[in-house]
């Protein structure tokens, strides 16, 4: 048989259905929220972990300078000391046609034996394999940038200008590879056998050493080693041990995750507290009456406490398998953003086991300050209703607040009465700012991200680029150039690969060389000054190089190696620029120096055009390429800023959609936190409204009343939302920025964000207030005065 | 039931059942302190039935709250059963006034989402008194004691004022507690209805109960063993 007292905690959770609902639902939400974040975050962190190890990636790659990679060399090098095993696979570069005069840019691997991938590894998806005669196999993210089907016929491109239609025989999945369609290219795959390798093709050794695959050093030393012994080795690649190329996004992205699920977390809580405050104070009159009957103060605070278990219990009934169903669908769409399957999509039994016992525990913890407060209270206070402490006029801020005196009087009654309960009002605007400043913080590091984008955007001041094939003298493409209508002004500029440091080390860092006077570029200086006319031998540097070697400092030298020699370059000024790619801005005529190359050469034109437009742009960048190529320039790649830019926002789906998901989340548990924390407010107040109906108050008036004290109360959890963004939106800004562009983003306090939260919680707030205020106001007096 | 050889017993070891002597409450307020009770001395015997009566303010029901250990007094001393209950915690408190006193308001207090059989039973839940399986019987023979065992299982807002009340006091004897505190306990009720309490209430007495009731109604308090005047804090 069940005591008395537990039935009671049993019918007061089923004698109040609609309270008991808000409730469940408020922590289930948390629940929700939590389980969601933390099933993508363990699901995701294991899969593509192994998703990318299952590749076998190469430790390193030697690119080198000759003629043709022979199968004895590659048995060789897997002989070698250190080296685990070694594989040659070419790299063709080149563009493939999609139509209308339309290239897009392709990378082709060039595999000996289709059945014998050892590095870097990938997996039939669809249609044939292996390739046979003139046929490619497209990586199946990039099928879609390539604009074709499996059995279709593509016309390939290589860098040497010939032109070859391949079949595409079928799709793989090269897990290790960036997706394409956010890489804006097409990667494909041929066999070595059925197409002849032409000097386009870069050779290319992979190997992968035994011992710690993840030590860097112990890379570089063996594949320095391997290279002393092969010679004619141009450059070693040594792609960050255990790195995804998107590995920087997937960090970003579940740092995000976790940021936002512990602020998720945060609010859940404090919703928890508001909840079992709001419960607590109805129930205090019933305290009063259970410890006249000898209710110790142990057993009353066991019935409350196991009532909120009760509650939290059903939360979790709710919230955990919803999330997890979530969690685990989020997942997977994130997963597909980086070219990753999820093979296992069950979350960890960690997580399950946590969430359960946290969705227990946290409830309890934060119930034990209020319930032992409630059930330690005395019984001439509980029964006096004298709780909340002091009576209104007894605080400083009280007589000030009894001094407005202009505002209509059941206003008046309003602003003191939500100024009066500073306990509530203090845990529903606690509440509601939570959820409030986390969403947006979000929507600030959305804006900062789209912001820095649109600023590197005004830096960069041309709308075409094209790269060449190999450097032509300036003159000669100016000359080119200058028939072309639509060129409005045009920049030569030379360009070179180099590596970072002493010969020993190989940090890829681009050299670029703007013309002296350029007027395309205007990256915004972190330190120091940008070049100028007559500068020689100084870099500057973006800070990307700085986050390769930190120990660069402005006015000291950075050492570039070019082609065996080392450059010592003074460092100049510090910029700031969109792309994690290692820059180093240099006057042209120090480039061509370093390279060993006559003056007056050009690698690349940045051209600014007459069109305004996107297509207009594309279009204009076609008319360019054919007049360069007809005037003997050959180019390598041609490209219309707007789309590369478009190509790197879509790197920042991901991130972005981390926000968004993020935002919405809050929105959800903070909506629901917002709107049961505002109907048990008025729950609270029947007693109140009860006595107000008797003095001649109109349903309508107590309505109006209540809703403007809900609005009171939105307005300022709004105001300490904004405040409490700041602090969070900092190190979002300064995280996501540094893994993404190594650069904290500039802080943005988003003037869109704030407008939205503050619509969302007036709305909210009017619309969880209205609702219990009728259904009080329409109350019997006599009913009103005499609820329990 | 009440057993007449334990009040024999209660008769016999106690003088007095309730002894205060110097009691003063001050309360602080924000228009300054405000005295509730002024050096008040009282002694009441076993089964006395004993009605405080005074003006709204007076200071009656915080005598009431002091003897039923709901509120502590500024000084003075104050001995319930026998015992000193200023000494006690918070929890030794709770547990002596669930066996000591029985409590009965003004507005009843029943909680509303408890039957009144259970209401009955959650004094003896509380505080352990009978074994599990006889709480029910108790209830119900308490609840017959009082007029209103037809009504053990329904929830108290089925019930009149009255016969509230009348589940009140079934509540406030489940323990079997020597004392009964009842403060305005027919305050809310109509004249016809507060005689029939009142009636009970003498009848407990009759049994050996020492009740200290706090009323207005000089009509019903015709029925009490002796009448204490409380004036501005004072016993005049």
């Amino acid at each position: 048989m069940i005591a008395p007292r537990w039935r009671k905690v049993f019918r007061d959770i089923g004698d109040t259905p609609l309270r008991t609902a808000l409730a469940v639902m408020a922590m289930a939400a948390g629940a929700f929220g939590v389980t969601m974040i933390l099933t993508s975050y363990s699901i995701l962190k294991r899969e593509l972990k192994t998703t990318y190890s299952d590749t076998r990636p190469a430790s390193a790659i030697l690119v080198l300078d000759g003629q043709g990679v022979s199968d004895a060399l590659v048995d060789a090098v897997r002989h070698m000391p250190g080296v685990r095993d070694a594989e040659a696979r070419p790299v063709i570069g080149g563009r493939l046609f999609i139509g209308k005069d339309q290239w897009v840019p392709l990378i082709l691997y060039v595999v000996r034996d289709f059945r014998d991938i050892r590095l870097d590894r990938f997996t039939p998806d669809a249609g044939a394999w292996p390739p046979g005669d003139g046929e490619v196999l497209i990586e199946r993210s990039s099928l879609s940038v390539a604009r074709a089907a499996i059995g279709d016929r593509v016309i390939v491109r290589t860098s040497d200008h010939v032109e070859r239609p391949l079949r595409i025989a079928g799709t793989v999945h090269a897990a290790g590879l960036a997706p394409g369609w956010m890489e804006h290219a097409v990667a494909g795959f041929v066999s070595a056998n059925h197409l002849p390798l032409s000097a386009s093709s870069a050779d290319q050794i992979r190997l992968m050493v035994t011992g710690d695959t993840l030590d860097e050093r112990h890379i570089r030393d063996v594949a320095n080693r391997v290279a002393r012994s092969i010679g004619n080795v141009t450059r070693i690649d040594v792609p960050t041990p255990g790195r995804h190329p998107h590995a920087a996004q997937m960090d970003t992205f579940l740092y995000l995750l976790g940021a936002f699920g512990a602020l998720t977390f945060a609010l859940s809580a404090v919703l928890v507290a508001t909840m079992i405050h709001a419960l607590l104070t109805e129930q205090l009159r019933q305290v009063a009456v259970m410890k006249t009957l000898g209710a110790s103060t142990m057993k009353i605070a066991s019935l409350y406490l196991g009532q909120v278990a009760i509650l939290a219990a059903a939360a979790i009934a709710i919230g955990v398998p919803l999330g997890i169903a979530a969690g685990q669908a989020y997942a997977r769409f994130a997963a597909s953003m980086l070219n990753a399957t999820i093979t296992d999509a069950m979350p960890a039994l960690w997580i399950v086991v946590a969430e359960v016992v946290a969705g227990i525990a946290i409830p309890l913890l934060v119930a034990l300050g209020p319930v032992s407060h409630a059930s330690r209270i005395s019984i001439h206070e509980a029964f006096s209703n004298d709780v909340g402490g002091k009576p209104f006029g007894t605080r400083r801020f009280d007589r000030w607040l009894a001094r407005i005196q202009w505002l209509p009087r059941p206003l008046m009654l309003s602003l003191r009465t939500t100024f009066h309960r500073r306990g509530r009002l203090l845990l529903t605007v606690a509440t509601l700012a939570a959820g409030g400043a986390a969403f947006i913080a979000a929507m600030n590091v959305s804006a900062a991200w789209t912001r820095t984008l649109d600023a590197d955007g005004r830096a960069r001041r041309f709308d075409v680029q094209a790269v060449f094939s190999r450097p032509y003298p300036a003159a000669q493409v100016m000359q080119a150039l200058a028939s072309v209508p639509d060129v409005a002004h045009a920049e030569c500029w030379t360009e070179a690969g180099a590596m970072l440091g002493e010969a020993n080390v190989s940090l890829n860092v681009s050299l670029i060389g703007p013309d002296v006077d350029s007027k395309l570029l205007a990256l915004p200086l972190i330190a120091g000054r940008w070049l100028r006319p007559g500068d020689d031998a100084v870099a500057v540097i973006n800070q990307s190089v700085l986050s390769l070697d930190p120990t660069l400092r402005l006015g000291g030298d950075i050492p570039i190696h070019v082609n065996a020699h080392v450059a010592r370059l003074r460092i100049v000024g510090i910029v700031k620029e969109l792309a994690p790619h290692a820059t180093v801005y240099m006057p042209p005529r120090t480039i061509l120096r370093v390279t060993g190359k006559p003056p007056g050469l050009a690698h690349s034109v940045r051209i600014v055009t007459r069109q305004l437009d996107v297509a207009g742009q594309v279009a204009a960048s076609k008319a360019i390429e054919q007049v360069l190529e007809s005037a003997g320039i050959s180019v390598a790649g041609i490209q219309a800023l707007s789309d590369s830019r478009q190509s790197f926002s879509d790197h920042l789906v991901i991130i972005k959609s981390a926000l968004i998901f993020a935002a919405l989340l809050v929105v959800l548990v903070g909506g629901l936190g917002l709107t049961s924390t505002l109907t048990l407010n008025v729950f609270e107040r029947t007693r109140e409204i009860g006595i107000l109906s008797a003095i001649g108050a109109t349903p309508r008036t107590i309505a109006r009343d209540v809703v403007f004290e809900g609005m009171v109360m939105a307005v300022l959890s709004w105001c300490a939302a904004l405040l409490a963004s700041i602090p969070i939106t900092f190190p979002l800004d300064a995280a996501t920025g540094q893994m993404f562009i190594r650069s904290a983003l500039d802080f943005y306090m988003s003037p869109a964000a704030a407008a939205v939260w503050l619509l969302l919680v007036l709305i909210l707030a009017a619309l969880s207030s209205f609702y219990p205020a009728r259904r009080s106001a329409r109350l019997a007096v006599r009913e009103a005065i005499a609820y329990e | 039931m009440l057993h007449s050889s334990s009040i024999q017993k209660q008769r016999r070891t106690l003088r007095g059942m309730i002894h205060v002597q110097g009691l003063s409450k001050t309360y602080e307020t924000p228009a300054g302190a405000f005295p509730a009770l002024r050096n008040v001395d009282l002694e009441i015997a076993p089964g006395e039935f004993v009605a405080i009566v005074g003006k709204s303010g007076s200071g009656k029901s915080t005598l009431l709250n002091m003897v039923g250990g709901i509120d502590r007094p500024s000084s003075g001393s104050l001995r319930v059963g026998g015992r000193s209950i200023q000494g006690l915690t918070h929890s030794e408190l709770a547990s002596w006034r669930g066996r000591t006193v029985g409590f009965v308001f003004q507005f009843f207090q029943l909680l509303p989402t408890l039957t009144v059989a259970e209401n009955v039973m959650l004094p003896m839940d509380f505080c352990g008194t009978r074994p599990g399986s006889q709480r029910r019987r108790h209830a119900l023979t308490l609840l017959d004691r009082v007029g209103v065992a037809d009504q053990a299982d329904k929830l108290p807002s089925a019930l009149s004022g009255g016969q509230q009340q009348r589940v009140a006091i079934a509540r406030a004897l489940a323990n079997d507690p020597p004392v009964i505190l009842a403060d305005e306990p027919t305050g809310n009720l109509d004249s016809e209805t507060s005689i029939a309490i009142f009636q009970l209430f003498g009848e407990l007495s009759g049994e050996g109960k020492t009740l200290l009731v706090v009323t207005h109604d000089r009509e019903a308090a015709a029925s009490v063993s002796r009448t204490v005047t409380i004036v501005d804090g004072c016993v005049a």
